[in-house]
C-alpha cells in the first residue's frame, strides 16, 4: 500500500501501523508506549499525527495505513506539533525530574523526547504526586512509581511476551501505578526486560543502580555466552569492567529479549577466582611464562598418549583450532565436548546439515513438538518463540518428564525419562496413541510441522535419531537442540570422536577431503568418547588430560569416576578462565580469554553463526584459546598454519563450507520403555537456569531471585507409597550414592521419575549419577531434626 | 406549554405489580418475545431498524443498525450485553426503569438475543445498584420458572440464558469496552477500535451491547411496530425518553417526555420551575460530560440535533440545573474531580490532564487563582478535546470548556477578588 507521509510515498503491507511506514521513511515521531514486539495500546497519546481528512488527530502507533492516506507529523502540521508539546506538558506534570541521580538520565527516552518535542517551561504550580520508592519488585527489579509514565510496556510485556504475569496496573487516574501482588516477587526469568523496555527510569536494575551513568561507559556488540539461544547483545563497561548487558535487537535471533541469566550474569569475566597468568606445578602451582608451560606441555604430549575434553562454550575459531590440534598434533581423536550420547547416528548430518530450523521457522510454524527439552530454563529465547508460535496460533506438545513452563500454552504429553524414543517410534507401521494426534497434524503441517529434541533425548543412544525419523516421515522439519553457547560450533569443528569438520566421518573421503587441507592424518577411525576418555585416564591409558573450559568433577554426571580419572591420569592441563576445584589436579594452567575479549564467532541452536566484537583486551596474560592452541602447536613441533584470524578464517571457510550431506545408514535396533526394578524409579536431572554453574559466578542478585534451592521433585502417586510428605526431608538413594533432599510432592513430574536439579548451590546432583543424566533411584523418608541443615550431600559427594 | 401523551416507558410504574412477572404478564408482558419468535431475526432488526431508535446510553446510535452489523457466519458465538453500569452523574433512569419493570428489560434482551442469534445475554449492573441486582436477579429467577428463559424459551427450540454481573463501581466500566474487559475478569480500561464489539467484543465474538432503556424500548415497537414508535418524537430522534432532572429544581425526578420536547417544558412545567422561584443559571442536557448551556438555551427541543446545534449533547438526557446562586467554578471542580477520580488512568491527557485541571479549579476557587491559569485552562481543555484514548475525557474536557466558554467573567473575577463574587463557600472534599 502506498501512502504519504508529511509529502514523502512510501510503500508498506497491508496492515502496517503509521509509525512503523514513518520509521522506514526515516520520520521520528515520539512514542512511549509503542514498542514494535508489543500489541499496540495507544497509552501515552505522544505519537499523534495528523491524517488528512479526519477531523481529530490520530495516534499513529494505533492506526494501520490505508492507500493513498497522506499523513502529517509534527515536523509539517503546526498542530500535531503543539499536540505533542501539550502531552509531554502533561506527562512532566507529575514527573520528578530527578534526571542527575537517575539510572537513565542521558539514555532516556522521555529526557531525549521532552528536550526534541517538549515545551521549554512547565506551567505547573501544584504539589506533585509522591509515591514510596523505590519499591524492589524483586532483588534484580526496583521500581520508582514517580518517574513512572504508565505506558504499560512492562505489564504488556509481562502480559503478552513471557507470560509471566507480575506485573500490572492498579488503582485509577493519576493514582494508577505499576505494582505486583501482595507478598509476591517478580520471579520471572525475563525480568530484566521490562527494565530495557521501560522508557523512563521508573524500573531499573538492581545491579545497575547507580553503577555508571552513559556517558561514563565503552561498549561492544556481542553474544550471550550462557545458552545456544546466542541472544545479540551489548556489553556495557566502566573503567574495564563488565556493568551490564543489554539485548540488542535482532529480529532473526532473539527479538529484543535476554532472558535474567543473559542479562545479569555478567561478572564471571572479572571474577575474583580468574586466573590471568600461566601456571605451571613445581611444587605448587607457580606463574610461569606461557613460553615455559607451553614447552612443559610439549614434553608431555611428545611422550604421551593424550586425551582432551572440553564443553560447549569456546568459539567456532577456537574449536576449529583445537580439532585441528588434536588430530595433526597430538594424533588422536580422542576428544568431545559432549558429555551423552549426542544426536547419535545423525550427528555428522547434523553438523553438516546447516540451519534446517530458524526462530522464524518456528514463529511461523503451525504444530510443533517439543521434545526432551524444558525450553524456558534451558534456552529461555526459543522458550519466548515458542510462546510467540503459540500466540499466533501454533499447535504447541511437550513431550517431557516434568511439565515445562509453556504449561499454560501447549498440550504436555508427560513420559518417564528415557521413554521418549519408544513413544516416538511406530508400532506396526501405527504411531502409539499418545503421540498419533500430533503425528497427524504433523502430517498436515508439512513443512510448518516442526520437531525439537533437546538435550533430554541426547541422554539415549537412539532418541533423537527417532525424533528425527518422526518428523521426517510427517515432511517436516527437524532441530536438535543442545544448551550451552556454542555446542554446535563444537560439533561442526569437529571436537568430536568420530566427527571432523563439518560431519565428515573419519573415513573414506570424508576423510581425504579434511587431509587434502590438513595434511595426512595418523588416526584412528573413532576414538573415545567424554566416558571413554575419563575411563582411560582411570586406568592409566592417557598420559595427558586436556580440560578446556571444563571442570569434570562438577560437570560430568558420574563424580565418582571424573575423581578417579583426575587422580590417576599423570598430566593434567588446564585452560580456562579458573581453576576453582581443579586447582588439586592441574599440572600447568594456561589462562584463556573470556568471551567478550575475544573475536570472533558463535553458532546458535539453529546453526546460525553470529559475530562477537572484542570488546576489550583479555585480561592480565590471558589469550584467545585459538591462539594458545596455535602456540601449543607450534610448541610442540607441528604448525596450525594460522597467526591471525583472518587465515584461520580462510581455512574454516574451505572445511565448513556448505556440502550435501552424506546420507548415513542407520542402525534400527528398536527402542524399548526404560527398565527399573520393583520398587525403583527413574531419577533425572538437569540444569535449571539460575544454577551453581561458573559462569554465574558473582550474580548474587539473580541468585537470591531466581535461584532455587536444591529439592527432589516426586509425584504424589509415589510419595504416597514411600510414605513421604511435601515439604518433608527424603534420602535419595542410587547406585552411585545418596542424598537428603526436601520432597516437592507434585503431579508435574510424571509419576514413577524422580527430578532434582543438576549443579545446584549445595548439592551436586552428579554424585547420585553414573554416566548419564537420568539413574533408577529409591527414597526412603527421613525424620530430619527441625533445626539441622536441611541438605547434605552423601557419600562419594564431589569437591 | 404542556405535554399530553401516552406514556409508554413508564406506563405501568403505578403499578408495582408489575414488578412480578405475573402482573408483567397480566399486562402484555412477553407477548413481544412470543411475537418475535415468530419472526425471522432478520425480521426483528428491520423492524428495530425502521422504528428509528436510538442508542439511550449516550451516543444515540441507532440500535437496529448497530444490530445488523454482527456477523452471523464467524462459527463463534454472539452475546448481548447490557450496560446497566448508569454512572454518568446527574443520571439515574435506567435505575428507576428497573426498579419499576425489570421483566420489560429481559424482554427485550431476550428479543435482543433472537435478533442476532445470542444464546447468553450478560447484564453489566453498576456495583452500587445492589437493590436493583436483587430485583434483577428476582426477576431473571422467575422468567427461568415461567420458561422464557433457560432451553426452549416460551415454548420455542431457542435456548438463552441471562447472566448478571455485577461491576465493582467504575464509571469507566460504562465506556462499552472497558465493560468488556472488565466482564472478562480483566481491567476495566479501554479497548482499541477496531475491531468494534460487533464484530469482535465478549471473548473475541460479536457482541451487541445497548443501555437499558435502548432495550427496554424495543418489546413495544416488535409489538405494535416502528409507525406507533414514530407517532412520538421528532424525525431523526423518534420516541420517548426518561429524562433525569436534578439540582436546583422544585421536583427533580425521572419523566418520560417526547424527544424534542423543549427544556422550558421539562424544568417549567414539569418539574415544577427553578428551586424557590430563582432564575436559571447554566444546566447539563445529559449529564456531567455533556457541555454545559445557559439560560439562553432554554428553548432547546431536547432531541439529539437541536442540543447539538445549540452545542451540546443529548447524552443520557440528565437535566443539572444550576441557579443564579451557584457558583460555576466550584461546579466545574466538582464535576472534574469525578473525572479525576473516575479516569482510568491508561492515557495521559485524562489521566494527567483532568489531575491538574481539578487542582487549578479549586485553587481558583478558594481563591488563590493567577491571571495565567485562564489560558492554562483554555489550553488543558482544548489538549485533552478529542485526544484521550476515549470519550470519558471528552466529557471532562466538556465541563472546562464550556464553564469558560460561557462563564470567563465569574473565573477572572475569581482571579481579581481571591475569593469568590458569589460568596460561594467552597468545601475541600476529600478525595
Ligand atoms: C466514560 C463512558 C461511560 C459510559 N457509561 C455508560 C453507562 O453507564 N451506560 C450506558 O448505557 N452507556 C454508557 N456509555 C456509552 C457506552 O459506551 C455505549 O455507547 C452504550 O452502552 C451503547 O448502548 P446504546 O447504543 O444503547 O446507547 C458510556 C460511555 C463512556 C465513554
Ligand atoms: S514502569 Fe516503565 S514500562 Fe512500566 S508502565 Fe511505567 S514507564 Fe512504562
Ligand atoms: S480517556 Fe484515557 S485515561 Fe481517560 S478513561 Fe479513557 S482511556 Fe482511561
Ligand atoms: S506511542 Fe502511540 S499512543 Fe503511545
Amino acid at each position: 500500500m502506498t501512502l504519504a507521509i508529511d509529502g514523502k510515498e512510501v510503500t508498506v503491507p497491508a496492515g502496517t501501523l503509521i509509525i512503523r511506514a514513518a520509521e522506514q521513511l526515516g520520520i521520528e515521531i515520539p512514542r512511549f508506549c509503542d514498542h514494535p514486539l508489543l500489541r499496540p495500546a495507544g497509552a501515552c497519546r505522544q505519537c499523534y499525527v495528523r491524517i488528512e481528512g479526519q477531523p481529530k488527530l490520530a495516534t499513529s502507533c494505533t492506526v494501520p495505513v490505508a492507500a493513498g492516506m497522506s499523513v502529517q507529523t509534527q515536523a509539517s502540521d503546526d498542530e500535531v506539533a503543539d499536540a505533542q508539546r501539550a502531552n509531554l506538558e502533561f506527562l512532566l506534570l507529575n514527573h520528578p525530574l530527578d534526571c542527575p541521580i537517575c539510572d537513565r538520565g542521558g539514555e532516556c527516552p522521555l529526557q531525549d523526547q521532552a528536550l526534541a518535542y517538549g515545551p521549554g517551561d512547565s506551567r505547573f504550580r501544584e504539589a506533585k504526586r509522591v509515591f514510596k520508592k523505590p519499591i524492589p519488585l524483586s532483588p534484580l527489579v526496583a521500581l520508582d512509581r514517580e518517574r513512572c509514565v504508565l505506558c504499560a510496556r512492562c505489564t504488556r510485556f509481562c502480559d503478552e511476551i513471557s507470560g509471566d504475569r507480575f506485573l500490572e496496573l492498579y488503582a485509577r487516574g493519576a493514582g494508577e501505578r505499576v505494582a505486583i501482588a501482595a507478598g509476591e516477587d517478580f520471579r520471572s526469568p525475563f525480568s530484566g526486560n521490562t527494565v530495557q523496555i521501560c522508557p523512563v527510569g521508573a524500573l531499573t536494575s538492581v545491579p545497575y543502580r547507580f553503577a555508571a551513568r552513559p556517558f561514563d561507559l565503552t561498549y561492544g556488540d556481542s553474544v550471550c555466552p550462557h545458552c545456544s539461544a546466542g541472544c545479540n547483545l551489548r556489553v556495557d563497561l566502566r573503567r574495564g569492567d563488565v556493568v551490564r548487558h543489554l539485548a540488542r535487537d535482532e529480529y532473526e535471533v532473539n527479538d529484543a529479549w535476554l532472558c535474567d541469566k543473559g542479562r545479569y550474569a555478567f561478572r564471571f569475566p572479572d571474577s575474583s577466582e580468574r586466573v590471568t597468568t600461566p601456571l605451571i606445578r613445581d611444587h605448587g602451582l607457580e606463574p610461569a611464562s606461557f613460553g615455559e608451560v607451553l614447552t612443559s606441555i610439549a614434553g608431555w604430549v611428545d611422550r604421551g598418549r593424550v586425551g582432551v575434553l572440553t564443553g560447549g562454550r569456546l568459539m567456532d575459531e577456537d574449536y576449529y583450532a583445537l580439532s585441528k590440534l588434536a588430530r595433526t598434533v597430538f594424533r588422536t581423536n580422542d576428544l568431545d565436548h559432549r558429555r551423552d550420547h549426542g544426536a547419535g547416528f545423525v550427528e555428522g548430518a547434523i553438523a553438516g546439515g546447516g540451519m534446517p530450523v530458524t526462530y522464524r521457522n518456528v514463529e511461523e510454524a503451525k504444530v510443533i513438538l517439543v521434545a526432551g527439552l524444558d525450553a524456558e530454563q534451558e534456552v529461555p529465547i526459543l522458550h519466548l518463540r515458542l510462546r510467540k508460535a503459540a500466540e499466533r496460533g501454533a499447535r504447541i506438545v511437550v513431550l517431557h518428564p516434568r511439565r515445562t513452563r509453556l504449561w499454560d500454552v501447549a498440550e504436555h504429553i508427560p513420559c518417564r525419562p528415557g521413554d521418549e524414543a519408544w513413544l516416538l517410534e511406530k508400532e506396526e507401521g501405527r504411531h502409539r496413541p499418545e503421540i498419533e494426534s500430533v503425528a497427524t497434524a504433523m502430517r498436515e503441517a508439512g513443512d510448518a510441522g516442526i520437531v525439537i529434541a533437546g538435550p533430554r533425548l541426547a541422554d539415549h543412544p537412539q532418541a533423537v535419531d527417532r525424533a528425527r525419523t518422526f518428523a521426517s516421515d510427517a515432511g517436516g522439519r527437524f532441530a536438535y537442540v543442545t544448551r550451552r553457547a556454542n555446542d554446535r560450533g563444537a560439533l561442526v569443528a569437529g571436537v568430536h570422536p568420530w566427527l571432523l569438520p563439518n560431519g565428515r566421518s573419519s573415513i573414506d573421503e570424508d576423510r581425504a577431503e579434511v587431509e587434502s587441507v590438513w595434511g595426512p592424518l595418523d588416526i584412528p577411525d573413532r576414538g573415545r568418547d567424554w566416558r571413554g576418555i575419563l575411563e582411560a585416564a582411570a586406568n592409566r591409558e592417557i598420559d595427558v588430560l586436556f580440560l578446556i573450559g571444563v571442570d569434570p568433577l562438577r560437570d560430568y554426571p558420574d563424580a565418582a569416576l571424573a575423581r578417579r580419572a583426575l587422580e590417576n591420569v599423570p598430566r593434567k592441563v588446564v585452560q580456562s578462565l579458573e581453576l576453582a576445584s581443579l586447582a588439586r589436579y592441574a599440572d600447568a594452567f594456561l589462562p584463556a580469554a573470556a568471551f567478550l575479549e575475544k573475536e570472533g564467532h558463535v553458532t546458535t541452536w539453529e546453526g546460525r553463526g553470529q559475530r562477537l566484537q572484542r570488546v576489550r583486551d583479555p585480561l592480565g596474560m590471558s589469550r584467545p584459546d585459538w591462539e594458545i592452541f596455535a602456540s601449543l602447536a607450534l610448541a610442540c613441533g607441528g604448525d596450525l598454519g594460522f597467526e591471525t584470524l583472518d587465515e584461520l578464517h580462510e581455512e574454516m571457510g574451505t572445511l565448513l563450507a556448505p556440502r550435501a550431506t552424506r546420507h548415513l545408514a542407520v542402525a534400527d535396533t528398536g527402542a524399548a520403555p526404560t527398565p527399573v526394578e520393583d520398587g525403583e524409579l527413574l531419577l533425572f536431572t538437569y540444569p535449571l537456569l539460575v544454577n551453581d554453574g561458573r559462569l554465574s559466578e558473582g550474580a548474587d542478585e539473580l541468585k537470591a531471585a531466581l535461584a532455587d534451592p536444591p529439592f527432589v521433585e516426586i509425584h504424589p502417586n509415589n510419595a504416597g507409597t514411600a510414605g513421604v510428605a511435601d515439604g518433608s526431608d527424603v534420602r535419595v538413594t542410587t547406585a552411585a550414592g545418596e542424598a537428603t533432599l526436601p520432597a516437592r510432592v507434585t503431579e508435574h513430574v510424571s509419576e514413577g521419575s524422580l527430578f532434582v536439579p543438576f549443579d545446584q548451590a549445595g548439592f551436586a546432583a552428579n554424585t547420585l549419577l553414573q554416566g548419564r543424566f537420568s539413574i533408577a533411584a529409591t527414597i526412603d523418608p527421613v525424620d530430619a531434626p527441625a533445626d539441622e541443615d536441611p541438605v547434605e550431600v552423601g557419600a562419594g559427594g564431589a569437591a | 406549554m404542556s405535554v399530553t401523551f401516552e406514556r409508554r416507558l413508564t406506563r405501568d410504574w403505578d403499578d408495582p405489580g408489575v414488578i412480578a412477572i405475573d402482573g408483567y404478564r397480566a399486562k402484555g408482558g412477553y407477548e413481544a418475545l412470543k411475537n418475535a419468535l415468530t419472526k425471522e431475526p432478520a425480521a426483528i432488526i428491520d423492524t428495530v431498524k425502521a422504528s428509528g431508535l436510538r442508542g439511550r446510553g449516550g451516543a444515540g446510535f441507532p440500535a437496529g443498525v448497530k444490530w445488523s452489523f454482527v456477523p452471523t457466519t464467524t462459527g463463534k458465538p454472539t452475546y448481548v450485553v447490557v450496560n446497566f453500569d448508569e454512572s454518568e452523574p446527574g443520571t439515574c433512569n435506567n435505575r428507576e426503569l428497573v426498579d419499576r419493570d425489570p421483566h420489560r428489560l429481559l424482554e427485550g434482551t431476550a428479543i435482543a438475543a433472537l435478533a442476532i442469534g445470542c444464546r447468553t445475554a450478560f447484564i453489566y449492573v453498576r456495583g452500587e445498584y445492589l437493590a436493583q441486582s436483587l430485583v434483577l436477579g428476582t426477576a431473571i429467577g422467575e422468567a427461568y420458572e415461567a420458561g422464557f428463559l433457560g432451553t426452549g424459551i416460551a415454548g420455542s427450540d431457542v435456548d438463552l440464558d441471562i447472566v448478571l454481573h455485577r461491576g465493582a463501581g467504575a464509571y469507566i466500566c460504562g465506556e462499552e469496552t472497558a465493560l468488556l474487559n472488565s466482564l472478562e475478569g480483566f481491567r476495566g480500561q479501554p479497548r482499541l477500535r477496531p475491531p468494534f464489539p460487533a464484530v469482535e467484543g465478549l471473548y473475541a465474538s460479536p457482541t451487541v451491547i445497548n443501555n437499558v432503556e435502548t432495550l427496554m424500548s424495543v418489546p413495544d415497537i416488535v409489538l405494535r411496530g416502528p409507525e406507533w414508535f414514530r407517532e412520538l418524537g421528532t424525525e431523526k430522534s423518534p420516541g420517548t425518553k426518561l429524562f433525569t432532572i436534578s439540582g436546583k429544581v422544585e421536583r427533580p425526578g425521572n419523566y418520560e417526555l417526547p424527544l424534542g420536547t423543549p427544556l422550558r417544558v421539562l424544568l417549567e412545567d414539569v418539574a415544577g420551575g427553578v428551586l424557590g422561584g430563582r432564575s436559571l443559571k447554566a444546566w447539563t442536557p445529559g449529564g456531567s460530560s455533556t457541555p454545559l448551556l445557559t439560560a439562553d438555551h432554554i428553548d432547546t427541543p431536547l432531541d439529539y440535533e437541536s442540543v447539538a446545534a445549540a452545542g451540546s449533547l443529548l447524552g443520557t438526557g440528565a437535566v443539572m440545573v444550576l441557579d443564579d446562586t451557584d457558583c460555576v467554578v466550584d461546579a466545574a471542580q466538582r464535576m472534574t474531580r469525578f473525572y479525576a477520580n473516575e479516569s482510568c488512568g491508561k492515557c495521559t491527557p485524562c489521566r494527567e490532564g483532568t489531575w491538574w485541571a481539578e487542582r487549578v479549579l479549586g485553587r481558583i476557587a478558594e481563591g488563590y487563582g493567577h491571571p495565567e491559569d485562564l489560558p492554562v485552562m483554555r489550553d488543558m481543555g482544548k489538549h485533552i478535546m478529542f485526544r484521550a484514548f476515549c470519550a470519558l475525557a471528552d466529557g471532562a474536557a466538556a465541563v472546562i470548556d464550556s464553564s469558560l466558554k460561557h462563564f470567563s467573567e465569574e473565573f477572572e473575577e475569581h482571579v481579581q477578588l481571591g475569593r469568590c463574587p458569589l460568596q460561594v463557600e467552597h468545601e475541600e472534599v476529600a478525595v
